[in-house]
C-alpha cells in the first residue's frame, strides 16, 4: 500500500507538481514522425502532461510544439491555416511562426510592432528514430538528445506504435516491472503468439511456475530479475529494465525482436502506452512488421483514424467469455497489450493504493516507488534525477542461463548494457 | 448506452469502491542477520507497526552443528531468547535483513526453517554502495538458496518502505 500523499505526490504530473517537473527533465516521446508527414500538413493535438498542445509542421519543415490556444480570444489553433511559415488562426487571422511567435495582427498597424509582444508557450520538437520528441523543462537545463538503442536504429531495424491508455500512467508503468503477471494474464500467448512462440525460454516459463525473485537498483532504475529453474541445477534468468521514471523493457525471447514501453502522463487519467520492437544486426522481417501492424506481440489494432485501441472500454474489450472458459485467453481478452490495459484500467482512472495488499513479489513495484520518491526528495534539493543521464539510457534487457552461484548484475554485466553492433543477450 | 466497462471504470463510480478493511494484519518477522544489519533493524523496531516484530541472529557468524537443536536461534529486541521454530511457525512472511560483505551463514538455517514450514522468505541486502563486487556477492550467496525474493538496496529507509508497502 502507499499513503495517499504519496499516490498523489507519484501520480500527479500537470504543471507545478513534482512528479510533473521530473517528467519535464526528459525528452518524451509526443508523436510519431508518421503524424505530421508532410510540410504544411494539418495540425495534431498534443496533449502532455495536462498540457494542451499542437504539433504542426511549416513550410520549411521547421517542427512546432506550441499551446493549442490562440492569444487573442482562446479559439484551438487546429483550425489554423497552415500557410507561409506559419499557422494562422482562423477567426481574426492573427499569425505565430514555428517558435510560438506571433508574426502578424491584421488589425494593428504593421508599423506598431504589436505582433512582437505576442508568443505562445512552445517546445522543441526533435524527430529521433520515428517519433517526435519533446523537451518541456526550462530551456537552460535542456539534456542532449535521448539515445535509447531503438532510437538509434535504422527505421528499417525497428517499429513503433503508440496507443492511448485511459488510466493514470503509474498504473500502467507498474504493469510493465510486474514481471509475476505473465504466467497467468499472458499465459495463451506465450506459445501462440507469432511475436512470442517458439523461444526456449517458454519452456522454462512453464515448467517452473514459482519464479524467485532479485530486484536490484541500477543507476537509472531497477533491474528486476526473475529466475527459474533450468537444466543441471543452473538458473534461467530474465531481466527487465526499468528507468526512471517511465521506460520499461521486457527480457528478450529467443531471436525476436525485443519490446519495450514508455508509458507518458497525457494526463492524470490518461496516458500513451508506446511499444517499441526492434533487432540490432538486422531488419525486421516483412511477417514481423506484419504481426505488429496486426496487433501482435506487444502491438494493438485501432478506431479507424485514431490511436484509441479498437478493443477499449466501451465495447467492453470485445471480452469473449467462450475463449476464457476453453482457456485459449486468461482474462477473455485477446492480445497481450489489451490484456494489460483492460485490467489497469478496470482498476478506475488513478487506483487508491491505499486498499493494495502487496506481497513479496511486488517487491520491483515497491522499489520502484520508493525510488521515484527518493528522487523526488533528490531534485528537490537540486540534484538531476536518474534516467536523463544518457549513460542510464545506454541499457538493455537479457535473458540468459547462469550457474546458481553467479549473480546476474556482475556476471552478466554486459548483458544489460548496449553493445553496439551486438543482439540481445537471449535464450 | 455506455458499456458496463467505461461506466464503472470512471473516475465517479471509483467513488463507490467499498470502504471497508480487506485484510487482516500479518505477522512478519523482521531478522538482523549480522551485526550492522542488527543496528538498522532496532531503528525499524521503534517506529508503530500492524504485526511485525523484530530480532536478531543471536550467534553472528556460526551455525548449529547437524543434529544440533535450533531452539533459541533469535533474540527478540529485549534480548529474550526466542525459539526460531516457533517464530517462523507463527509468521506469514520472514525478512532477513543483511549487510553487503558480511557473513551471514545464518541465513541457511533462518531458510531452512522456512521452507520447512513454507513461510514466505525475502531478503533484503543493504549497505552495497561503498562495497566491492565481491564482497556484495559473498553475501548474496549465502541468501540466495533461501531467498524467494531478493531485494539489493541502495539506501536503508528502503527496509521501511518495503514494510509500509507490505502493512506489516
Ligand atoms: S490477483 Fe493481482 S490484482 Fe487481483
Ligand atoms: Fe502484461
Amino acid at each position: 500500500m502507499l499513503r495517499k500523499e504519496q499516490n498523489d505526490l507519484l501520480t500527479k504530473t500537470g504543471p507545478g507538481t513534482p512528479m510533473g517537473q521530473m517528467f519535464r527533465g526528459h525528452w518524451l516521446p509526443a508523436l510519431l514522425a508518421e503524424e505530421l508527414p508532410e510540410n504544411e500538413c494539418p495540425p495534431v493535438r498534443v496533449k502532455l502532461l495536462s498540457e494542451r498542445l499542437l504539433a504542426w509542421r511549416d513550410t520549411q519543415g521547421h517542427l512546432a510544439l506550441t499551446d493549442e490556444f490562440c492569444a487573442h480570444r482562446g479559439v484551438s489553433l487546429w483550425f489554423g491555416r497552415n500557410e507561409h511559415n506559419g499557422l494562422r488562426c482562423p477567426y481574426h487571422g492573427w499569425k505565430y511562426d514555428h517558435t510560438g511567435q506571433c508574426i502578424e495582427v491584421p488589425s494593428e498597424p504593421e508599423e506598431s510592432g504589436f505582433c512582437k509582444k505576442i508568443k505562445l508557450k512552445s517546445y522543441p520538437l526533435v524527430e529521433r528514430g520515428g517519433v517526435l520528441w519533446t523537451y518541456m523543462g526550462p530551456p537552460e537545463k535542456q539534456p542532449p538528445l535521448p539515445e535509447w538503442e531503438f532510437a538509434m536504429m535504422p527505421a528499417d531495424r525497428r517499429f513503433m506504435s503508440k496507443r492511448t491508455q485511459e488510466c493514470n500512467w503509474l498504473q500502467a508503468m507498474e504493469g510493465g516491472i510486474d514481471s509475476s503477471h505473465v504466467s497467468f494474464l499472458h499465459s495463451g500467448e506465450l506459445d501462440r503468439d507469432p511475436l512470442f512462440k517458439g523461444s526456449k525460454g517458454n519452456q522454462y516459463n512453464m515448467g517452473d511456475m514459482k519464479p524467485v525473485f532479485e530486484v536490484v537498483e541500477s543507476a537509472g532504475g531497477l533491474f528486476i530479475g526473475a529466475r527459474r529453474n533450468a537444466e543441471n541445477g543452473s538458473y534461467y534468468w530474465r531481466i527487465t529494465q526499468w528507468v526512471m521514471p517511465a521506460f520499461t523493457m521486457i527480457p528478450p525471447r529467443a531471436d525476436h525482436p525485443v519490446h519495450g514501453h514508455f508509458w507518458v502522463p497525457i494526463d492524470d487519467e490518461n496516458c500513451w502506452a508506446w511499444s517499441f520492437d526492434y533487432k540490432v544486426t538486422r531488419a525486421l522481417a516483412e511477417k514481423e512488421v506484419a504481426a505488429m501492424r496486426a496487433g501482435q506481440g506487444i502491438h494493438v489494432t485501432y478506431v479507424p483514424g485514431t490511436y484509441r485501441p479498437k478493443a477499449n472500454k466501451d465495447n467492453d474489450y470485445l471480452v469473449d467469455r467462450a475463449a476464457q472458459k476453453v482457456g485459449r485467453t486468461y482474462s477473455g481478452v485477446e492480445g497481450i497489450a489489451m490484456q494489460d490495459a483492460s485490467l489497469q484500467e478496470s482498476m478506475g482512472p488513478v487506483v487508491d493504493r491505499a486498499k493494495e495488499n502487496l506481497v513479496s513479489t511486488d517487491n520491483g513495484i515497491i522499489m520502484a516507488r520508493h525510488r521515484l520518491l527518493r528522487a523526488l526528495k533528490a531534485m528537490g534539493k537540486g540534484e538531476t534525477p536518474p534516467g536523463i543521464d544518457l549513460a542510464h539510457q545506454r541499457v538493455r534487457s537479457a535473458a540468459f542461463v547462469l550457474p546458481p552461484d553467479k549473480h546476474f548484475k556482475d556476471d552478466a554485466k554486459e548483458a544489460l548494457v548496449v553493445q553496439t553492433g551486438r543482439e540481445h543477450v537471449t535464450v | 448506452m455506455q458499456s458496463e466497462s467505461a461506466r464503472m471504470s470512471s473516475a465517479a463510480e471509483a467513488r463507490y469502491r467499498i470502504n471497508a478493511p480487506n485484510s487482516l494484519p500479518r505477522a512478519i518477522k523482521v531478522i538482523a542477520l549480522d551485526g550492522p544489519s542488527e543496528h538498522v533493524v532496532k531503528r525499524l523496531a521503534l517506529a508503530r507497526w500492524n504485526g511485525a516484530t523484530f530480532f536478531t541472529a543471536t550467534a553472528f557468524g556460526s551455525t548449529p552443528r547437524k543434529g544440533e537443536s535450533l531452539v533459541g536461534w533469535l533474540n527478540d529486541l529485549a534480548g529474550r531468547t526466542k525459539n526460531l521454530i516457533d517464530e517462523v511457525n507463527a509468521a506469514d512472511q520472514v525478512v532477513m535483513v543483511a549487510t553487503a560483505g558480511e557473513n551471514v551463514p545464518v541465513a541457511s538455517l533462518i531458510g531452512e526453517a522456512c521452507s520447512l514450514k513454507r513461510v514466505m522468505t525475502t531478503a533484503l541486502i543493504v549497505g552495497s554502495a561503498g562495497k566491492s563486487d565481491e564482497a556484495l556477492s559473498k553475501t548474496l550467496a549465502q541468501l540466495r538458496p533461501w531467498s524467494l525474493m531478493l531485494v539489493i538496496a541502495n539506501a536503508e529507509e528502503y527496509i521501511e518502505d518495503m514494510l509500509v508497502a507490505l502493512r506489516a
